[in-house]
């Protein structure tokens, strides 16, 4: 158990153009869960395998536990590590795999066994351990590999995507329980996963990566409610937040085909360019407001979503399942003035 | 050709004629091969098989009119003390020059070579390809290069030796066997060497990584992991460089044809002896046959054991 | 991030960057140890062959000259063999790649309930040791009349490697997907068209392997030259070669330059061939698991 701290830290792999990551600087709380969140090769994997001492850092400094960490070994950070490939030794049958990390540490025989079978049993794989990885299917050689990193009583967790390989029911099902476990052991967990679902589902707070740089960090309702820029606006979210181009006049904001919305009155920001985000939530259909014309409806059981067009611009709304206008027809949108997000146009950072 | 023959694919096990008629054209394109095969592999076993019921002869009347004599050759074959001598020596051949030496060097080549790869010094890939080098060649070259090498008076062997104030040894005379092992060491190590490197590079690199962060040194990483990980190929690689080795002929003819006074003498040697320079075609295709049966024994558990693995 | 994105971050970064200097020198020793043990004989072979007074001892000469290549061919009539081997191998190499072709694509695509027999029966004839057929194929040779012809050669040669080259043939066709030939016969295009337009170019790998493959056992093998030809002008350089190397000894001093000469035109094609497309010979020669 331990905080987790990186501080300026740059990677640039060789034979890569841009750095893979890019004066990335975190603090993580003693038993927090943190996931690093990212679209594909954003350097969230690069950020996790420096904390493991698979990477080393060009720059700055990683430090668990208030201690820095940069040049030493794996073996000598007392930290676990789930692989996306779980990575379980093939030639070892799982109960070896379970117990290879601590024959490594000298245990005695009697206390690997006892703990090999307790976490055995509370991940509920214990009839699994005679087998050979070969002979477990996918769900069974993530939950062989988590056992070998909790088995471990490491300070930190570390998992590199461990769900992507699952099929979509046992992944929902298996955050669940890791979330529940991560509870129980309170143990400082990174979690690294290109799907916000996971994410916003997992976490105590969210790093959100783009092009090796942090772009914001927050709880789930805080980047979900409060995003810190247009990339975070549109990563987060499904479907995602809707941006509109407007200019200015006076205390309104004028939208494609003149529609006006109410801008938040205390803030300065009179002479930018500016994007308006809402989230589909954030607008209402009804009979009064902005006239738009319905293209589509996706009815998703306990919601609906509705494809509008204000003028060129098409916009996503989330309605009550009832809500059933029919394609062609003619809608009116209500904007609540809380929810409306404004965003530099040039910059793309948010005004709060 | 039609594209009416083209209805390939549909149920089975309508019937042979069905079969065929469904399939006439890749028989046809089967024919080439098959004849070929049929000829030069099948062909002469059988041809083998057939004179070693008899008393064919290289030259005279008993080469024009080859007489019957039952199992009279694989009588005196199982009663004969030179055919046991040679059993003998190709067994020290196959285990000193297979088992031994290109297993042994060979595995430790491919562990230091691909060690020194990932460590990045450029004088592996020299010495893969000096290895490598080695087995290419003809054979006969690979004969012709250890005379030299073994030359008594001006081979580089004995000179280098001599230059540890060792030496000369009288390769052929003294030990003859170790002259041909070694020799055979030296062109057969890199087939042992190839699937060894080819082995470890499929060991997946993840598989490290855990174990590092698991908390094993690089020694622990080499015994708890390479090693067991290339361990199911080892007897299918034995198996396959025994018998390639069990089947040497030329190597061993040119640097001592056998001798001297038989210490060399394999299996391959012996039959072509007995047929073409004893002139006794029929004893000779009947040492040929048990030669056969020996790798085909070697061949059927070869193909189940990789049957296993797939 | 993806697996492939993944595996791209792997192989930038070395696995294990830090070698002590002790571990560099170690490993260092062992390589120049069997580099040595390795290039020896190639270093004396080429020493010898520009060498007029080649002994059996490592040196470059002290004037190198051409006069032993001059001589293979005024002495010994390389010329002939170099010819007839030429002939012999390209020979052999049309008709394995042709009938490899038809066998591997008619193996891969027909329909019987016990077709992985075939291929294991195949494989099988692979492990016959040559050794162990000289006598027999010297005996058939002589009945069918095979001996000293050059279709005896070819045909020969051409049938070592058959039932590897087959099986690996197999594989490469196996490997292009029946929709495309499916669609082409659609297109109107006879069996034999889809063959050769469409499947043939995707099997380009498997048919250079074939074709090295078959140039060179047919170019280096020896055993069955030595025991279908006896007449000089069907001689090949495999045969020239080991007749020049038998006949020496004895009485007279060992000529080494002219036979390293001998040599060194026997190695060059295997060489070009193997410099060219190393790593598919490689793999070729592996997995027939017969040597040169």
């Amino acid at each position: 158990m331990a905080r987790v701290e990186y501080e300026d830290v740059w990677k640039q792999f060789a034979a890569q153009g841009a750095p893979a990551v890019r004066g990335l600087s975190l603090d993580i709380a003693d038993g927090e869960l943190l996931v690093l969140l990212g679209p594909s090769g954003c350097g969230k994997t690069t950020a996790l395998r420096m904390l493991a001492g698979l990477e080393e850092p060009d720059r700055g400094d990683i430090r668990i536990a208030g201690t820095s960490v940069v040049g030493r070994e794996p073996k000598d950070r007392d930290v676990a590590l789930v692989f996306q490939s779980y990575a379980l030794y093939p030639h070892l049958s799982a109960r070896e795999n379970i117990r290879y990390p601590l024959k490594l540490r000298k245990m005695s025989r009697a206390e690997q066994d006892k703990r090999v079978d307790h976490v055995a049993d509370m991940l509920g794989i214990a009839h699994l351990l005679p087998r050979r990885p070969a002979q477990l299917s996918g769900g069974e050689q993530q939950r062989v590999a988590l056992a070998r990193a909790i088995v471990r009583e490491p300070r930190v967790f570390l998992m590199d995507e461990p769900l992507s390989n699952l099929d979509a029911k046992l992944r929902v099902h298996t955050r669940t329980e890791l979330k529940t476990l991560q509870r129980q052991l309170e143990t400082t967990m990174v979690f690294v996963t290109h799907d916000q679902a996971e994410a916003m589902s997992l976490a105590n707070r969210i790093a959100i990566l783009s092009a090796g740089e942090l772009q914001q960090i927050g709880t789930p309702d805080d980047v979900y409610d409060h995003p810190a820029n247009l990339f975070v606006a549109e990563f987060i979210g499904s479907p995602p937040m809707n941006l509109l181009e407007v200019t200015r006049d006076g205390d309104t904001l004028v939208a494609a085909d003149g529609w006006r919305l109410p801008a938040p009155l205390t803030r300065d920001h009179s002479a930018r360019e500016l994007t308006v985000g809402l989230r589909p939530e954030a607008i209402a259909i009804g009979t009064a407001g902005q006239a738009a014309e319905v293209v589509a409806v996706e009815p998703l059981g306990s919601e609906v979503i509705v494809d509008v067009r204000v003028g060129e611009k098409a916009l996503k709304v989330r309605a009550a399942p009832a809500v059933r206008p029919q394609p062609g027809s003619t809608v009116h949108l209500a904007v609540e003035p809380g929810a409306i997000r404004l965003f530099d146009r040039s910059s793309g950072s948010a005004f709060h | 050709m039609t594209v009416a023959g083209a209805g390939a694919i549909g149920p089975r096990s309508i019937g042979l004629g069905r079969t065929f008629k469904r399939n006439r054209l890749y028989f046809a394109g089967l024919t080439p091969a098959a004849l070929l095969l049929a000829l030069f592999f099948v062909g002469p076993a059988l041809w083998a098989l057939g004179s070693s019921f008899t008393n064919r002869a290289l030259v005279g009347i008993d080469a024009a009119n080859p007489r019957f004599v039952g199992l009279d050759n694989y009588t005196r074959l199982f009663g004969d003390p030179d055919f046991a001598r040679v059993i003998v020596n190709s067994i020290v051949f196959v285990v000193g020059s297979a088992i031994i030496g290109q297993f042994i060097l060979g595995l430790g080549l491919a562990l230091l070579i691909d060690h020194a790869q990932h460590r990045g010094f450029r004088a592996a890939n020299f010495v893969y390809a000096a290895v490598l080098l080695a087995w290419v060649d003809p054979t006969l070259i690979a004969g012709f290069l250890w005379v030299a090498m073994f030359d008594f008076y001006y081979g580089s062997l004995n000179v280098a030796l001599g230059l540890f104030g060792l030496g000369p040894v009288n390769w052929f005379g003294q030990a003859p066997m170790l002259a041909v092992i070694i020799a055979n060491v030296w062109r057969g190590t890199a087939f042992t060497m190839l699937i060894f490197l080819g082995a470890l590079r499929t060991v997946p690199g993840d598989v490290y990584e855990a174990a590092r962060v698991d908390g094993a040194n690089a020694w622990r990483r080499f015994w708890d992991h390479t090693l067991p990980m290339l361990r199911p190929i080892v007897a299918l690689t034995l198996l396959s460089i025994t018998m390639s080795t069990f089947g040497t002929f030329i190597v061993i003819q040119v640097l001592t044809n056998g001798g001297p006074s038989f210490q060399t003498e394999v299996i391959a040697l012996y039959a072509y002896h007995e047929a073409f320079q004893a002139h006794e075609v029929g004893y000779g295709s009947t040492i040929a046959v048990a030669m056969l049966a020996l790798n085909l024994s070697f061949a059927v558990f070869y193909l189940r054991w990789s049957r296993a693995r797939a | 991030m993806t697996a492939a994105a993944r595996s791209m971050v792997r192989t930038n970064a070395p696995r294990r960057p830090r070698a002590h200097p002790l571990e560099w020198l170690l490993i260092h020793l062992a390589f120049v140890a069997v580099s040595a043990f390795f290039l020896a004989p190639f270093l004396w072979l080429f020493g010898a062959a520009f060498d007029e007074n080649a002994t059996a001892y490592i040196h470059w000469p002290s004037a190198p000259t051409f006069n032993n290549f001059i001589r293979i061919f005024t002495e010994h009539d390389f010329g002939i063999a170099l010819g007839n081997s030429v002939f012999v191998s390209v020979a052999t190499m049309l008709l394995v790649v042709v009938t490899v072709s038809f066998a591997g694509y008619s193996l891969s695509r027909i329909e019987l309930r016990r077709k992985d027999w075939i291929t294991y029966a195949v494989l099988l004839l692979q492990t016959m040791p040559l050794s162990a057929t000289m006598v027999p194929i010297y005996g058939l040779a002589r009945q069918l009349g095979l001996r000293n012809s050059y279709l005896g050669l070819i045909l020969i040669h051409a049938t070592i490697e058959l039932p590897f080259l087959v099986w690996l043939m197999k594989g490469f066709f196996d490997s292009v997907p029946r929709q495309l030939e499916e669609a082409s016969w659609l297109d109107g295009r006879t069996k034999l068209r889809a063959l050769i337009e469409i499947v043939l170019p995707l099997a380009r790998p498997g048919l250079g392997i074939a074709a090295g493959l078959s140039f060179l056992s047919a170019w280096a093998e020896v055993l069955m030259v030595i025991i279908l030809v006896d007449q000089q002008s069907m001689k090949t350089v495999p045969l020239a070669f080991y007749e020049a190397m038998r006949n020496q000894g004895g009485y007279t001093e060992v000529q080494y330059g002219v036979i390293a000469a001998m040599a060194i035109l026997y190695l060059i094609p295997v060489m070009a061939v193997f410099i060219g497309a190393r790593r598919l010979m490689v793999r070729g020669l592996m997995s027939s698991t017969r040597g040169l």
